[in-house]
């Protein structure tokens, strides 16, 4: 457990198999419980199975984080597709997704059955409540890294409107606005730089 | 926020219909998950809410919650809307249906990311990477704006519901503290009665 994490390439473990990167994905899952998919995979990935370097770990987040789909799963997407390409990755991703969507189509199961129930649904009303504060939370929590861009912030303003006030769908707003925003983005002149990875 | 008494009307579809409906819809929407894929909440709303009647507003609202507390990814709501829209077929085709939307959801996001990974050398410091990068973060600070008062309207709670809400979001913002303890707290709350919808 307490390996010096910036791991040397020859200090690797030889590559996982099918088997091991299931049940690693599985491990990660697990010890998730209650939070922190990301920190467990870097502790479990990185740091106890030794299959990949720090450095390659935080690539793996910058390429999950850009491209579509959740963070954690194009994650064990990538941990898997870059020991057994396509058939890793999908493997990858049962042994992440297994247990807990299971676990939560039977809560689902019982949600259905249950929820008109007076009792249940006095529960789920207060739950309901802390939910959203949650999702009130997400933008916020990005917002401090666009404070000194003021393009950036015109571009969400008008992204929000868009979507609040005029009630225009997510697919054509993004089909609109990405392009405008990637045209005053490209990049002129200086070499691309890369801002550092950061934890999710 | 009023309560709608609109009825939604569902389209008339066999069962293998509906099934097929809910596939090709997540499957057409996978690579609109920018930002890690909470960004398409609002739209998992317009789909199931008002265009196909899969839900009622306070479900989708519960549903939410649900895939918010349970462990593991939060974009797993997928398979929940699935059940739900399969709901009336009975407990088989609804499992059917949830873990069917949670596999079209990730297959075309899946398959990118594997071409993404194989070549991500190639790539990396290509412009247009750099571009989409630096110009999707703004749109999806937006889209999240957008979506998280969509949620809270979704959630439709008396006073005291909009100050836990409230609250909620500024204790996630300020401490390290599990919002699974958020979640009971309010539970409680409103298994007491105090706050309603």
């Amino acid at each position: 457990m307490a390996h010096p994490t910036p791991l040397e390439p020859e200090d690797l473990a030889p590559p996982p198999g099918l088997r091991d990167l299931f049940i690693g994905m599985l491990q990660v899952s697990l010890s998730s419980f209650g939070g922190g998919l990301s920190a467990w995979s870097q502790r479990i990935v990185v740091e106890q199975r030794r299959w990949m370097t720090n450095e390659s770990f935080l690539t793996g987040l910058t390429v999950a984080r850009l491209f579509p789909g959740p963070n954690q799963i194009n994650m064990a997407v990538y941990i898997g597709a870059q020991f057994r390409g396509l058939v890793g990755a999908a493997i990858a991703l049962a042994g992440m997704l297994l247990v807990p969507f299971t676990g939560l189509m039977l809560v689902g199961l019982l949600y259905f059955h249950f929820h008109e129930l007076p009792s249940v649904d006095r529960v789920l009303a207060g739950v309901v409540a802390a939910a959203a504060g949650m999702a009130l939370s997400m933008g916020f929590k990005i917002l401090d890294q666009y404070w000194r861009d003021p393009m950036a912030l015109v571009l969400a303003a008008a992204t929000f409107v868009a979507m609040v006030v005029f009630h225009v769908q997510l697919i054509p707003v993004v089909l609109l606005a990405g392009p405008l925003a990637m045209a005053w983005y490209w990049p002129r002149g200086t070499a691309p730089t890369t801002p550092p990875p950061r934890s999710v | 926020m009023p309560l709608s008494l609109t009825v939604c009307t569902p389209l008339a579809l066999t069962d293998l219909g509906n099934l097929l409906q809910v596939l090709w819809t997540f499957l057409s929407l996978s690579l609109f998950s920018l930002g890690g894929g909470n960004t398409l909440l609002s739209e998992y709303h317009h789909l199931s809410v008002v265009q196909y009647c899969w839900l009622s507003s306070s479900q989708f609202a519960d549903i939410y919650a649900l895939a918010e507390a349970a462990p593991g990814p939060s974009s797993m709501i997928v398979g929940l809307l699935g059940m739900g829209a399969a709901w009336k077929e009975g407990a088989w085709w609804s499992l059917l249906s949830g873990y069917g939307a949670e596999a079209a959801i990730l297959l075309p996001s899946t398959l990118l990311m594997v071409v993404a990974c194989l070549s991500w050398n190639k790539f990396k410091n290509s412009p247009w990477r750099v571009a989409f990068e630096r110009g999707l973060g703004p749109i999806t600070l937006g889209i999240l704006f957008a979506v998280g008062l969509k949620i809270l309207q979704t959630a439709d709670t008396n006073i005291p519901g909009v100050i836990v809400s409230v609250l909620v979001c500024v204790l996630m913002l300020r401490t390290r503290i599990s919002p699974l303890w958020f979640m009971a707290v309010a539970g409680l709350l409103g298994g007491l009665g105090l706050i309603n919808r």
